[in-house]
């Protein structure tokens, strides 16, 4: 899996590769183009200059087929508040056309220890509850690879655990690409971390060869270079 | 450099030529009845000639109400077209930028949506001057009139709508979205306007005089190479704003 | 949940998830109420100030004649009320972005968005029509009028065109500053062609004088082009605005 691509400004030039079931950590100062290089990513946008590929489709050409493959995860929890718990997810269920959606739902709203509470506007949810029900919506159609947008932001410890509990069941199999401000909880989670610094790559590599405090002094500097 | 050099010229000549539109219009036309079209009166006698004595008389100038507003026709019409035409062109940016998303293009298409709207400002001044000649009023809502006024509205919006997203590309594709559906409206309200019964004079008939047809291309000409020295004078100076920015963010990073 | 039996999808359904969207505005709708009391009572509010403008017109003054301007210009600015609020719900939470990175076409999109607001739009009209003909026209000389089908027609067609362009433009003006101002001065100059043909339409079969059949259908074929036309052009330019 290969993805080259250049967008003006806020992406220039960046370009890496990632294999399958790896989990990549994306860090960079705000305006680093974190969110461009996710929305090109997740075919929200097209890239204005090279191609990327993502599960070996084309997010140009392809996006329709790979848009039944991935699953977002943001820091807004992208469900209708007006709606009950069930009835977003049935909603998602309908759009991604899915076979069966009563027993998937079902299945999903008990991984996230959500069923008690189905019935309920999620205008009513905690951001906890909010967060989890917003990952059962992203897993609804079994993505092979899952964006994960800052999902911590916002969390209290408690809702933290649980989300890292949930990432770790589904952790197999999947792919997972992150933007964090975290450090800590992003290094500890990849398997590949990335820093971007004003659309460029500052540095790629494997957890392996990963030397945390290293890795820290260099994300600091970038942050440093970007508040300039 | 040359851009500027190039786009003085234009200007330049096309005044020249509006100009000497605009005294041919004084000295050598024939003054032609313009009046408003009823259904009843045939075409022929609302365009014929007007009667001798607000003819001009030989290298002096008569005066009167259709006079005044015969004149005004050299200059209103011709700005009329030119900013149809440059909105027209505006249009067509707008869609090549959202086919190929490149910034110029998106610029291109904003600056002819800006000569275009000094062209409507002109059309509505010479429109109200008209009807204040010719129909004794400051303003009507004649439909043509009210369809230039909607033109100058949707372009206003226009640069509003710009003015309020933030974001780079989204404010210029939305711009070009805005700007294609202003130029689609833009006909389909002469059309419907022509519809319902008017009282503006229908120009351009076949009956008109060619010593009238003369100075009335003339000024259209003219009116063109104007609207397209407007245009490449503001790109050039748009290029050389941009030019500033990179340097700055380079002397910057 | 690695055991979990696999997620099977049938091939994509535009028309289900088409259904999806609209059911889901509906029942969105039918719980808060936001969209029709806010519309409803905005007309309300411009049935009032209809009957300040008109206390002094005199006796003699024949509302008839004005009627059918009267009657849009409520829709008009009631028709901006909700267009901006069925697009700010997908706006808050992001739930537009959840809706473009699934495998949905963005006409479809459009098509759900744009059905939904019609609907919304033909309700309160149908509550404002009869409302406003037995507050202003129900007087003696009301009885001439032409067939209510002929006005039901013309609000559609109308309607169509509203929602449509509506939808197009308020998806654009929820991602702006001053959403609700941008929204009326992008959408007002737009449907001038329109409402000059509905109104015309609507109005001659108000006032039914002699032959107004004619002019009522050459005003419907203008309306259905400019619907055509525009819904057209929104439909085309409607994935860029997305994609924006």
């Amino acid at each position: 899996m290969s993805r080259t691509f250049g967008a003006r400004k806020a992406l220039d030039d960046v370009t890496f590769d990632l294999e399958l079931g790896a989990f990549l950590s994306i860090f960079g100062p705000n305006g680093a183009g974190k969110s461009t290089l996710l929305k090109v990513l997740s075919t929200l946008t097209t890239p204005s200059k090279g191609t990327a590929r993502v599960l070996g489709l084309d997010v140009v050409q392809d996006a329709v087929e790979l848009r039944e493959r991935i699953g977002f995860i943001s820091h807004n929890p992208l469900l209708y508040p007006d709606l009950t718990a069930e009835e977003n997810l049935e909603f998602f269920a309908e759009v991604y056309c899915i076979d069966s959606p009563k027993d998937r739902i079902r299945e999903l709203l008990d991984a996230v220890e959500l069923d008690h509470r189905r019935l309920d506007l999620v205008r009513t949810f905690s951001r906890g509850m909010l967060q989890r029900l917003s990952i059962a919506r992203a897993l609804l159609h079994d993505p092979a690879l899952i964006f994960l947008d800052e999902p911590y932001s916002g969390l209290d410890p408690h809702a933290m655990d649980i989300l890292d509990g949930l990432i770790a069941k589904i952790r197999d199999g999947h792919t997972f690409v992150m933007v964090s401000h975290d450090l800590s909880k992003g290094l500890e989670l990849c398997t590949h971390a990335l820093i971007l610094s004003k659309g460029r790559i500052v540095l790629h590599q494997d957890k392996e060869f990963i030397d945390e405090d290293e890795f820290a002094q260099t994300y600091r500097t970038t942050v440093g270079m970007g508040v300039s | 450099m040359r851009q500027l050099k190039i786009a003085i010229a234009l200007v330049l000549v096309g005044g020249l030529l509006t100009t000497a539109a605009f005294l041919m219009a004084f000295f050598t036309a024939e003054v032609q009845l313009f009046s408003t079209v009823t259904f009843d009166a045939p075409i022929e006698t609302a365009f014929s000639l007007a009667p001798p004595e607000f003819q001009p008389t030989d290298g002096g100038v008569a005066y009167g109400r259709p006079w005044f507003s015969q004149k005004i026709f050299y200059f209103h019409v011709p700005v009329a077209l030119a900013s149809f035409l440059i909105l027209l062109i505006s249009a067509v940016y707008s869609v090549r930028f959202l086919m190929s998303k490149r910034a110029e293009f998106d610029t291109k298409a904003r600056i002819a949506m800006e000569t275009s709207l000094i062209f409507v400002v002109l059309t509505m001044i010479t429109g109200v001057l008209w009807t204040r000649a010719s129909w004794q009023v400051w303003w009507e809502w004649e439909p043509r009139l009210t369809t230039y006024f909607i033109m100058m509205l949707m372009m206003i919006a226009y640069f509003v709508l710009r003015n309020s997203v933030e974001e780079e590309e989204r404010r210029a594709t939305y711009a070009a979205v805005f700007g294609i559906l202003a130029a689609i409206n833009a006909p389909i309200s002469f059309m419907i306007t022509r519809v319902i019964p008017s009282n503006h004079p229908v120009v351009l008939q076949p009956g008109m005089a060619p010593s009238n047809l003369t100075p009335f291309i003339l000024g259209q000409i003219g009116m063109l190479m104007i609207g397209y020295g407007i245009f490449v004078a503001r790109m050039s100076e748009e290029r050389l704003r941009e030019r500033i920015e990179i340097t700055k963010e380079a002397l910057e990073g | 949940m690695a055991d979990a039996a696999p997620v099977t999808t049938s091939r994509m359904s535009g028309w289900r998830q088409f259904k999806a969207i609209l059911r889901k505005d509906i029942v969105m709708e039918l719980r808060t109420k936001e969209m029709l009391t806010s519309m409803g009572l905005y007309a309300l509010l411009v049935l009032v100030v209809y009957y300040i403008t008109l206390s002094q017109a005199g006796q003699d003054f024949e509302v008839r004649r004005i009627a059918a301007g009267l009657l849009w210009l409520a829709f008009i600015f009631t028709s901006l009320l909700g267009l901006n609020r069925s697009l700010v719900h997908e706006k808050d939470q992001g739930c537009l972005d959840a809706l473009l990175i699934s495998p949905i076409d963005r006409p479809i999109i459009f098509f759900g968005k744009a059905v939904g607001n019609l609907i919304f739009l033909l309700i309160v009209e149908a509550f404002i029509v009869p409302l406003f003909f037995f507050i202003f026209l129900a007087s003696a000389d009301a009885q001439v009028m032409g067939p209510v089908w002929m006005i039901a027609l013309a609000l559609l067609l109308g309607s169509i065109g509203i929602a449509g362009v509506g939808t197009l433009l308020a998806t654009m003006s929820v991602n702006t500053k001053g959403k609700d101002f941008i929204l009326a001065v992008l959408f007002i100059p737009l449907m001038f062609p329109l409402l000059l043909a509905v109104v015309a339409g609507t109005s001659v079969v108000i006032q039914a004088e002699i032959g107004y059949v004619t002019t009522f259908w050459q005003m419907m074929a203008l309306a259905a082009g400019y619907d055509t036309i525009m819904l057209l052009a929104a439909f085309a330019l409607y994935e860029f605005v997305l994609g924006a």
